[in-house]
Order: structure tokens, then sequence, then C-alpha cells
């Protein structure tokens, strides 16, 4: 055996092929062990980031459901069939051993509507005006300051239109409308008329600003108090929580940030964070400069919020900051934010320290009420206010979009906004339809059917109408949210719809036979629910891992497969380069046993010590890369990094997959030529030696 | 209630005169088969205009009837209030209980929304889709058919039993309207539109509307018929699985309070 093994490791130096077999195994497995290591840890991470953010351990749905649950596919809404009864499926659930929580949930989408920067400062000096009692006068007349300033912001612009357009494009009535709101006249009379001044302003001149937007909102709604307590990475960033068993919204702080701020401050945050933390520069990078020139070019939402006593201010901060002369505040502010890498620390500072405390930074601040509206399972058009408490992230996820795209809400509040039709509105539709009964055949015989007989024309109408009686039917209703300080119990957040449920199990269970169990709980229960892990149930970004997964097997088992062909060939012309040596051996009294064995053991000892070394060199790069960190480069990897780096650690998997790959390899494409080698007869020696 | 549907004696004699008087106005019937030539189309434009235009104020008590895929179907109720002079608008929604007090106001160019539920108004588009359904505000307003659109003919056509000419609008420059091209099937007989069809800018075909009902009323300010589309069938044309059906269960001309087109005025029915 020991000449064996030595005949073996002298033959390992003794052929050039062999440093070849030995690179294309040492390479081999540094991929396996460097690539299993990397995507094993972004498993772990990502798992964290999903089981830890709002997925739980794994999710349970209505099995009868078209999709699945994906609660960071964003926009894209699975269609999830409601979960009527969400306090009997706790109850259930309760049963099982395994399971710590479960956490209700309702993921949906809604929209925001903001008028333009004039519609939404009328809207609050209406309220103002209007409101029962009405507001102390010196609100009144700060509102009405800021909406004169705005309106003189507004016939500036105007006035100048004349210069940079046609002549058509200046609509002579828009510009009397403003000539008469900018006039002391007009506000000398608005206090004795506000509602004819207010509807001037609103139908008359509002409409000729065109910034009016909306915020689109990605939420779940679910029991806060829970969610709190079972998923701890949350971090209240703004604000407070929201005070138990009440209603209310916790906006995420990346939404908050992104969709709520002040352009102009979120795009200096973005140069800013650039800067200093990913090291960029404006100069030469496209994106920043682009940022830069946004800035410079599109101050009106600055200009617009300035009355002329902040204006004055401003424009005196901007002059100190730039040593410029200038008077006219947009010229001013255009030279401000008009920053290169020289100036843009000083300017960021400024900015915030001495021009944000006359802006509002934020549209809406942590207190202030919301209104969202959606469409809703019935099909209507349903709006809700809802207080803002706060702003939110996960700890690890600060700067993810999409650990950031779910704002969170209270149940009730998604109850509404999601109007589960009842068998009494069902019943209510019903009803109304059959009043009507109107035709309404299918599009493709529409012509046929509403045409086809005649009878478009009928008797003139006697069919009187009593709006008086139709108005008395209307519910008189106060707005919504105006019940501050209501506290729901347990119970009565339990109770009613919800389209998914997180399932946190106990720490300790193994997660595979905790979900069969579950699953056979809640089969015996009879309530047509299904458990869906949390991969599965993330969405696409669940299914990331086993792509990753997948990719790397399918490349690794090329790479071999190509080296396992290579090395057959290779260890065939050297063992047809032994002919000689083998004959010889025959010749002496080597059985073909010893042949078999002597090719085998020299292919695997090359195996094993280039495999070796492939390993403890994958294991090193693996440590320097833990050491080092994977930077996420984007806000996707930020998520699958569960964090700003990723710090891949060594996977004893992929240790042992190596060497098991290495080993069955070398071993595969050795038998051939081994066998190969046990056919050479001792008369081929002597041929030679001819 | 001061609906008149069996107008005085006097008052018939006044309308048959008008329309006597219109009807000279228009030029000659055109001849089986010819194209009509422009006077004529911009004559059947402003005669739509005419017939649906009241001359006082006008109300009515729709239905909408509105089919999502993979939503249930909707049914609402709401009372539309018109006074054309002044070119208001005003819809309130009475029913179901969920979207009752809802509405839109429209005043000049601006289309107003509320909802009672949170007690603030919201300015929207007038590309709205009315509560969801595929109708338009303009489904619910008088028609300014002949001032917003130039009309080109493409030929006659049938509809079922009817006799219809195809027209082409296309919106005039400098005209801000729902869709820059139409195409109109008007009864021949009558005078009415049958069908359109709305195209965006692109030429992509948005919906088709048919008018399988019209009605009329006696106005006694405008001493004449006040017509109004008693059912409009809307098909989406981009999502082929909705549609939208509004019916006018009733109507009345009686005048209403001058302070009524206000948000003010919505705002206290349901508060």
């Amino acid at each position: 055996m020991s000449l064996l093994v030595r005949l073996a490791l002298r033959n390992l130096s003794a052929n050039f092929l062999n440093v070849i077999i030995g690179s294309i195994l040492f390479f081999g497995t540094l991929l396996f062990v460097v690539g299993g290591s990397l995507i094993g840890s972004v498993n772990r991470a990502l798992s964290q980031g999903i089981i830890g953010s709002v997925a739980g351990d794994a999710q349970i749905y209505r099995a009868a459901s078209q999709d699945k649950p994906a609660l960071f596919d964003n926009w894209n809404l699975p269609d999830l069939d409601p979960i009527p009864d969400f306090a009997k499926v706790s109850a259930v659930a309760a049963a099982d051993p395994d399971v710590a929580a479960l956490v209700p949930m309702g993921v949906g989408n809604a929209q925001v509507y903001y008028g333009n920067t004039l519609d939404e400062a009328l809207g609050r000096l209406r309220r103002a005006v209007d409101g029962r009692p009405r507001a102390p006068r010196a609100v009144v007349e700060s509102l009405k300051a800021q909406v004169r300033g705005i309106v003189d912001v507004i016939a500036q612009d105007y006035s100048k239109l004349a210069l940079v357009a046609s002549a058509a494009a200046v609509d002579p009535r828009s510009k009397a409308y403003l000539r008469r709101a900018a006039s002391p006249a007009f506000w000398a009379g608005f206090d004795a008329a506000p509602d004819a001044h207010l509807e001037f302003l609103e139908n008359r001149v509002a409409p000729i600003l065109p910034d009016a937007d909306a915020v689109y909102l990605h939420y779940v709604g679910t029991d806060l108090d829970l969610f709190r307590r079972c998923f701890d990475r949350l971090r209240i960033v703004d604000g407070t929580a929201v005070p138990s068993g009440q209603r209310g919204m916790l906006l995420s702080k990346f939404a908050y940030e992104s969709q709520f701020k002040l352009k102009t401050a979120y795009r200096l945050d973005q140069i800013h964070e650039a800067l200093t933390e990913q090291g960029r520069h404006i100069k030469g990078d496209g994106e920043l400069e682009d940022l830069v020139r946004q800035n410079r070019t599109q101050t009106r939402e600055i200009l617009l919020q300035l009355d002329p006593l902040s204006a004055a201010k401003a424009a005196a901060v901007i002059r100190a900051a730039t040593g410029s002369s200038r008077r006219d505040l947009p010229g001013l502010l255009a030279e401000f934010l008009d920053t290169d890498d020289a100036d843009f620390a000083a300017r960021y500072r400024v900015f915030y320290k001495d021009l944000a405390p006359l802006l509002r930074l934020y549209r809406l601040r942590p207190g202030d009420t919301l209104t969202i509206g959606a469409y809703t399972k019935s099909g209507y058009r349903k709006e809700v206010n809802v207080k803002v408490y706060g702003t939110y992230e996960f700890k690890g996820l600060e700067k993810s979009d999409l650990a950031g795209a779910l704002s969170l809400m209270d149940l009730i509040t998604f109850r509404e906004l999601y109007g589960y039709a009842s068998a009494a509105d069902r019943a209510e539709t019903r009803s109304i339809e059959a009043q009507a009964g109107a035709v309404a055949p299918p599009r493709a015989d529409a012509e046929a059917a509403l045409f086809g007989g005649g009878g478009v024309y009928s008797a003139p109408s006697s069919r009187g109408l009593d709006a008086a009686q139709a108005l008395k039917s209307l519910p008189r209703r106060a707005a919504s949210g105006d019940r501050p300080g209501r506290v729901f119990t347990p119970a009565q957040m339990d109770s009613g719809v919800c389209l998914e449920a997180a399932v946190l199990f106990k720490p300790g269970v193994a997660f595979t036979p905790a979900m069969a169990r579950l699953q056979r709980v809640l089969d015996r229960a009879g309530l047509g629910l299904k458990v869906e892990g949390w991969r599965a149930a993330a969405g696409a970004i669940g299914q990331f891992v086993l792509a990753a997964d997948l990719i790397l097997g399918v490349a690794t088992a090329i790479i071999f497969v190509v080296a396992l062909v290579i090395l057959n060939n290779a260890v065939v012309m050297a063992t047809l380069q032994r002919v000689r040596e083998i004959g010889t051996l025959r010749a002496i009294g080597a059985q073909k046993g010893f042949v078999l064995a002597l090719v085998l053991v020299e292919t695997l000892a090359l195996g094993l010590l280039c495999g070796t070394a492939g390993m403890l060199a994958g294991a090193g790069v693996v440590r320097l890369l833990h050491r080092v960190g994977v930077p996420a480069s984007n806000t996707y990897l930020y998520f699958f990094f569960s964090g700003p780096r990723l710090r891949p650690d060594l996977s004893l998997g992929s240790l042992v997959g190596a060497f098991l790959v290495v080993v069955g390899v070398t071993g595969a494409s050795a038998l051939y030529p081994a066998l190969m080698a046990t056919r050479v007869a001792p008369v081929r020696a002597m041929a030679s030696e001819d | 209630m001061d609906l008149k549907p069996f107008p005085t004696v006097r008052a018939r004699r006044l309308a048959a005169w008008a329309a006597l008087a219109l009807g000279l106005a228009l030029p000659l019937p055109a001849r089986a088969g010819a194209p009509l030539d422009t006077a004529r189309m911009v004559a059947i434009l402003k005669g739509i205009d005419q017939r649906v235009r009241a001359v006082g104020d006008f109300t009515s008590l729709v239905y909408l009837e509105s089919r999502e895929r993979d939503q249930p179907d909707t049914a609402q109720e709401a009372l539309v209030y018109r006074r054309d002079a002044d070119d208001k608008l005003m819809i309130l929604f009475t029913e179901p209980k969920e979207t009752a007090g809802q509405g839109y106001l429209r005043i000049d160019d601006n289309l107003w929304y509320y909802d009672p539920t949170v007690g603030h108004w919201e300015r929207r588009t007038d590309r709205e889709r009315i509560a969801g359904t595929d109708s338009r505000r303009e489904d619910f307003d008088h028609s300014d058919l002949a001032d917003q659109y130039d009309p080109h003919y493409l030929g006659e056509a049938r509809l079922g039993v009817y006799k219809v000419w195809h027209l082409r609008l296309t919106a005039k420059p400098g005209v801000d309207v729902d869709y820059p091209v139409v195409e109109f099937w008007v009864d021949e007989a009558t005078g009415n539109d049958l069908k359109r069809q709305d195209f965006a800018l692109s030429g992509r075909l948005m919906r088709t509307e048919y008018v399988p009902k019209w009605e009329k009323v006696y106005s006694p300010q405008k001493k004449g018929w006040v017509w109004f589309r008693a059912q409009i069938n809307i098909y989406d044309e981009i999502d082929k699985a909705n549609s939208t059906v509004v019916v006018v269960k009733s109507v009345d001309l009686s005048p209403l309070p001058e302070n009524m087109f206000t948000k003010a005025w919505l705002e206290s029915k349901s508060r």
C-alpha cells in the first residue's frame, strides 16, 4: 500500500498534464466554496430581512385564493380571498404548540391626492374660516398672507410668460383673474364675504398653477400592537407609535422622505449621502449633476411657501452664504442651489440650519391627519381620514425601498378601505339594480340588442322626480377620524376581515415539520386555509435565493462536467504516455488490480491536494470578504444583504460539498483511464524497448 | 313638483313655431347617399346641443351600474343638477349607503369631488371616471359639440333598424376636450346621436357608447322640448371586461335655489 501511495505521489510531479488537471480542480473548488458561502449568507440575510420585517416564518391565507401572498411585490397586489373572521383562525392556530404568534394582515394600495400649492393653502384657509369654531384671527390672517404670497408668485410668473411663450399661451382671462386676486381691494373685501372670495380663488386662480400631484401608498393593515411585539426590528423614527388599540398609521421612513418631503430638500439629502457615504463627486457624476440641475431650476416649490417676511429672511441668509449681491429671491435661490463639490457641505448646512425653519419641509407631520382613498373590494371608491402618528423603519433595512415600501395601518382603517361587501351590502346592490331594471347586453350583441327592435324614442317623459324625497335618504355623517382616543379591544381588532396572517414559530422549532403540523391543524378545522413559507410569501424577492442557488448549482455542474471531460482526457493522455512504465510494472509482476489502484490513487491524490488547496483559498477569500464586507450598491442589494454590507460566513455545507464533489469528479474521471491501464500487456513494454 | 308632461295649448303652439323656425334655419335634408357638407354637419351638431340644453335648471335622478373585471357589480343612484346657462353641474350620490353623500361639483372648468366621510374637496380632472365607472362628466352634462369639434363625413350606416350618418369629429385647435377624436353615429330621422366612439390622440379606441333611449320633457322656460339621453351603455375598450350603464330614472325642470351650486350646499346635504 505504501508503495502504491509513494508511486502515486511521485507521479504527480512527473507530468505537466497534472498541473492543468490540478488547476481546474483548484479553481472549481474555490468557486464552489466562495459561491456557496455567498449564496448561503445572502439567504440568511434575506430570510432575516423578510421574516423579521413583515412576513414572519410563514403566512396563512385562503386556499381558494387565485394567488399566493406576495408581500414584497409592491404595486402588484395578489388576489387573495378574504379571511372573513380572523378570530376563528387565531383560535385554531393557538392550539398548535409550535406557533408563538399569529399576526393578522391585509396589504393594499391607496392614493393621497394633493391639489396644487394654492389648492392646499386655500383648503387650510377654508377650514380656518368655515370651521366651527372659527380659527383664531391670527391664524386666519397668517393663512391669508400665505395665499397672497402664492398669488403674487403666480402673478409674477405669469407676467413673464409673455416673454418666453407665444401670445396664444397667455390667457387674458387668467391675467385678469390674477390681477384681481393680487389687488389690495380684493383682500380688503375678503372678510366680508369669505366664501365668494375663496370660490373665486379656488376656481379661477388656483387652476392656473399646474403643480398638483398624487402620492401612492403601499400599506399593510395589521394589529399594530401585536405587530410591534412580533417584529422587533421595527423602530419608531419620528413621532410616536400608534397608541394601543387606537386607529392610526405609521408611515415608513423611506416613503415619508421620498414622497412627503420638500423635493429640493430630498434631492439635497441624496447628494449629501452620495458624497459622504458613497465617496462620489458631483463633478462628472451624471446623476448628481442632474440633481443639482433640478434643484437650480425647480425653485418654485420653495418660493410658493414663503410669505413676504420669510422671503426677505431667506434672501438675507442666501446673500450671506453666497456673497451674492442679487436682490431677487428666485435668482438668489438658483445661485444658492447651484452647488459643486467645494461648496456643497457648507450650503447643505445653511439650508437645514437657516432656510428649513422658514419652510414646510414635509407636507405632513406626525400628528396630522391624512386622507387616503382606494377602490374597495366592493368596487366603490372609499376615502378615510387617518391620523399619522409617526414614521418607522426596520433596523438594518433603513435604506431599502423594498422593506420601506410598506406603511403600517391599523386593522379597523384597513377594513374600511378594503370594503369587504357584507351580505347586507350585496342585498342593497341587488335591490338598487332590480329597481332600475337596466338593460346591459354583452358587448358583442350590443348593437342588435339595443337597436334591432327600434324603441329608442318614447312618448314625452312623464317620470316626475321628487328630488327632495331622494335627498331625505342621505345619511348624515361626520368625517371619519373624528373620534380621537377611541380604543378598540383585542377582540374587536380580531373579529373581522383580514387577507393573510403572519405565523411566528417558537424559537428552536424546526421550520418544515412545523409548517406541516400547522397545515394539518388548519385542515382539521376545515377553514379552507393554506400555509406558505416565508420564501414563497415574500413573492418574487423570496424566489431570488432559490434562483441564485439554482444558477450557482447549474454553473458549478457545468464547470465540473467540463472538468470531468477535460480530466478524463488528460488522465487518458497521461496513462498513454506511461504505457511503457505500466507494461514494465506488469512484466515485473504487478497485477491488474495494482495498476487500477495506482491510476485511481494518483488521480484522487491530485484531486484531494488541489481540492484542499481550493477549499483553503476559498475559505481565505470568504474570510477576507467577511472582514471587508460586500457593499450594497443599490437599494435592492441593501434588502438582499439586510443592511449596507454583506459579511459572508464560511459555510460548512460548502466545504463538505466541495470535498464530496472533488472526490466524485476526480474518481469518475480516473475510472476509464485506470481500466484502460489494466489492459496494457507486459509485451507492450518490450515492444517499446525495440 | 312643477313638471308639466302635458304642456298647455299655448305652450305647444309656441313649441311648434320654435321647431318650425329651427327647421327652416337648417339646410334642406341631404339627398340619400350624398355626403353631408360641413354646414349641414355643423347644423346637426348644433341641433344636438340645442335639443339637450335646458334653458332653466334641470334635475335628474340617475342610476349607474358598473361591471369590472374581478370586481362585484356596483349599483348607485345620484341626483344630477344642471344649470346650463352658467355651465354648472352637480352630481350628488344618494345610494347605496356606502357612497351616499359623495358628490361632484363643476364650476367653470373645475370638477371638484367631495366625500363626506373625510370632509374635504379635491380637484379632479375632467377625465375623471365618475364614481369609478366608465362614465365621464360630459355624459351627465349638456353638450357643446358644435363649439368643440370640427365634423367630417364618413358615410351612411345602419344601427339595427336605424339609418345613421357616420361622422368623425376632431377637436378644434386650442379647445380642451376629453377625447380629441370622436366618431359619431347620428340618427338621420331625428338628428340624435345613437352611438359614439372616443379615441385618444394616438388613435387608440378608448370607449364605445350607445344611446338606446332618448326622451324629452317639455320646458316652459325653453318653450320647447329638452331632450335627454335616458339610457347610455358604455363599453370600456381598454379593459374589455368593463362596462357601465347609465339610466335616467326621472327628471324635473323646476328652478333650483340660486346658491345651490356651491361647495357649502353639497356639504350641507350630508353633514
